[in-house]
């Protein structure tokens, strides 16, 4: 009881700031889908008409998709390649600290920072061209053109991230007892093997929420499209919440703006869950 | 012992809950014995002298001209010693999160500083003071282009406070380079100097710019019908003048980086790769900031004209919230920022015009034709061109959506080779529903 009492009054300050600044908020924008809310003139309540406007909205329909396709660039790329950096980074080599700083570095980089880095970055005559020149490979625009735009963004997510995710591997794979790898090694598994049959299953629950923060960072991702390319060219870099912002700031259609973050809430939650579901069964 | 520590670490966190809400609760507490405050204040004095608290914000313009907005302050306040004037300066890229929180929590400022999209859009919303009706008295004053620029379905809702129309700044070592001894005057002129330009030096002459879509009413061709209801630019000579920029284009006299915000025109023209830069005369100072060597070479021109003739002006308005508790002296206090002599005054300091006739008349911007400075020598042409410009934005609540319809549909024709004649029919169905 005692305990109890002292766990609610440890509980009860961020309960007190997550109940005003989250739910609260949370609840508001749920009742304000429902209306033709925009600031300045009385709110009108309009039943389902602003969820329906979103799955006849092209816009909407676009930006979904490029979140999509944003999600499936990153996110794997985001599971899989911390795990091999900390594997390596855990190794007890001279100097080796210094290399995880170096790996974690671009994430103390501010995102606007970062954005106008990798825009001088991929510019046509910039230094992403001028390497691939080297390989015969023609100067493009990388953030002008629809069919690289997505691709250029993800790789400085992936740029950016993966340093940090690699943090969390560390931490489980310094977590994983020795004795598993030199019982692995008496029975004959080499390098990728010790790693593929203890390393990955004793991390599992490491992946899983890499994996699911990953997702929640691909689907919530707008900085980077403001800052480098606006949602352009063509919409081509347009996603659910840089198109959430636009319809809440620009177009002051903030029943619609909320409509659509409760879409975007209900895939990120089904996704999770699948993940959820994929990770706890034992066979995968 | 323990029982009383826990005791003592529960009431403390319990106060500390109290708090909080206590703050929160005290803010608007507060806020509220404010607006009553200044409820009583838009009363006026017996006398019919204007009383009340004016909140003004700017965007960005201090610490640089601190000192004249206060004595803007200084000087109401003593003509109107019941008014008091707070200036709250904003930055530019909140202006419109900021104005919205305000007016969320029902605290808009009373005279605001905005652009112009912003006052067509909260001004068809009814947020903003009519000042058709408001600043009739003063109307006849500004330019009569100027005049409509904060105009959204027929009512102006806005005072055109400080403005630019376009001037060149140009690069004659390019220019000589290529044999030319004066730049272009035409947009016609200019793009075949490109291609003589971008043959002999491999420098660009005339670039697209993000306001791509204002080349329709340089070149006559109107935006939107005349009652503002449904899409105009849908024409024979739209179709000629995409189909040339395409051509254009295809000859490689353009990139398309500067419209999709890759890079900016002052560092393209800091750089030397263009030969030109027409733009407000208050930017040709970016380029000394960024290159002083290519600024100094460099010379002011006239802004380029398309068959109309006329040149765009986008001027930053005075706007005075529909609620606010001191609606007159708010009003006065706008129309006094945005008289003859305090514009004149802040286009000496500023660099900037003034839409005001009698300010813009002022021999100040009669000086600078012979200059050798390219920012005085732009600011006169570009006062040349106050009396016939005119803000070419379409006076409708969603001018960004109609402006990026246009944008969007010529982005089709650059980049996916869409014919011109189907982009545009394209962006018209788009514009049209729209306007819905």
């Amino acid at each position: 009881m005692y305990k109890a009492r002292h766990a609610w009054g440890f509980l009860a300050i961020p309960l007190l700031l997550l109940l005003l600044f989250t739910f609260i908020p949370s609840i508001a924008a749920f009742v304000l889908s429902f209306t033709n809310y925009n600031v300045f003139t009385p709110i009108e309540f309009l039943g389902l008409e602003n969820y329906l406007k979103a799955f006849q909205d092209s816009d909407f329909k676009k930006a979904m998709f490029n979140t999509i396709y944003y999600w499936l660039l990153v996110t794997p790329a985001l599971v899989v390649l911390p795990i091999l950096v900390a594997i390596l980074v855990n190794q007890k080599l001279r100097g080796i600290k210094v290399f995880r700083l170096i790996y974690y570095f671009p994430v103390l980089v501010s995102v606007v920072i970062t954005a106008i880095l990798w825009k001088w970055m991929f510019a046509k005559e910039g230094i992403v061209n001028y390497f691939l020149s080297w390989f015969g490979i023609e100067p493009t625009g990388w953030l002008m053109d629809t069919s690289t735009v997505m691709i250029a963004l993800a790789f400085v997510t992936i740029w950016q991230g993966f340093g940090y995710y690699m943090l969390f591997y560390l931490a489980a794979l310094q977590g994983v007892p020795k004795d598993l790898y030199e019982a692995s090694e008496l029975d004959g598994a080499n390098f990728w093997k010790k790693h593929l049959y203890v390393t990955v299953p004793m991390i599992k629950p490491m992946i899983f929420f890499v994996a699911v923060i990953s997702t929640m960072g691909a689907f919530k991702e707008f900085t980077l499209m403001l800052t480098m390319t606006d949602g352009g060219p063509l919409k081509a870099s347009t996603t659910v919440v840089l198109l959430v912002f636009k319809e809440a700031f620009t177009n002051l259609d903030m029943g619609y703006a909320s409509a659509i973050s409760f879409i975007l809430f209900v895939i990120i939650l089904i996704i999770t869950l699948i993940n959820q579901k994929l990770l706890d069964n034992p066979n995968t | 012992m323990e029982k009383v520590k826990g005791k003592l670490l529960f009431i403390s966190l319990l106060g500390i809950m109290l708090f909080l809400f206590a703050a929160c609760s005290n803010d608007s507490g507060s806020e509220s014995d404010g607006d009553q405050g200044s409820g009583n204040d838009n009363e006026g004095t017996d006398s019919g002298e204007l009383a009340g608290e004016v909140e003004f914000m700017t965007i960005s313009l201090l610490p640089a001209f601190e000192d004249y907005l206060n004595n803007l302050k200084d000087e109401f306040e003593s003509m109107h010693p019941d008014v008091t004037v707070t200036i709250n300066d904003v930055p530019y890229d909140q202006v419109e999160q900021i104005i919205l929180t305000s007016a969320s929590s029902g605290d808009l400022p009373d005279v605001m500083n905005l652009n112009t999209e912003f006052v067509k859009k909260i001004g068809a919303m009814g947020a903003l003071v009519n000042m058709d009706e408001a600043a009739a008295d003063v109307k006849d004053t500004f330019f009569e282009g100027l005049w409509n620029t904060g105009g959204v379905n027929g009512t102006v809702y806005a005072l055109p406070w400080y403005t630019t129309t376009s001037g060149l700044i140009y690069n004659p070592d390019i220019l000589a380079e290529a044999g030319f001894d004066a730049p272009p005057t035409t947009f016609e002129e200019a793009w075949e100097m490109s291609k003589v330009i971008y043959e002999e030096t491999g420098a660009y002459g005339e670039v697209i710019q993000g306001e791509m879509h204002l080349l329709f009413p340089k070149n006559g061709i109107p935006i939107l019908n005349e009652d503002n209801t449904a899409a105009a630019f849908n024409t024979p000579e739209a179709v000629e003048l995409w189909t040339n920029l395409k051509e254009y284009y295809d000859q490689g006299l353009y990139e398309l980086d500067v419209m999709l915000n890759q890079v900016s025109m002052a560092e393209l023209y800091a750089t030397e790769k263009v030969a030109w830069w027409a733009t407000g005369p208050q930017l040709f100072r970016q380029v000394n900031d960024l290159s002083p060597e290519v600024y100094e070479k460099s010379l002011g021109g006239a802004a380029l004209e398309g068959t109309a003739g006329k040149q765009h002006a986008n001027p930053m308005n005075i706007a005075v919230s529909a609620n606010s508790e001191s609606l007159d002296a708010a009003v006065e206090f706008a129309k006094f920022v945005t008289n003859a002599e305090n514009q004149l005054e802040f286009g000496k300091e500023a660099a900037v015009l003034p839409p005001v006739e009698e300010a813009a008349n002022d021999e100040f911007f009669a000086q600078g034709e012979d200059s050798e400075d390219a920012t005085e020598r732009g600011r006169y042409y570009a006062a040349q061109s106050l009396a016939t410009a005119e803000n070419m934005s379409p006076q409708v609540e969603n001018v960004s959506q109609v402006i990026e319809a246009i944008q969007e549909a010529f982005q089709q024709v650059i980049l996916n080779d869409v014919d011109p004649a189907d982009a545009l029919s394209q962006a018209e169905q788009e514009v049209n529903s729209v306007l819905e």
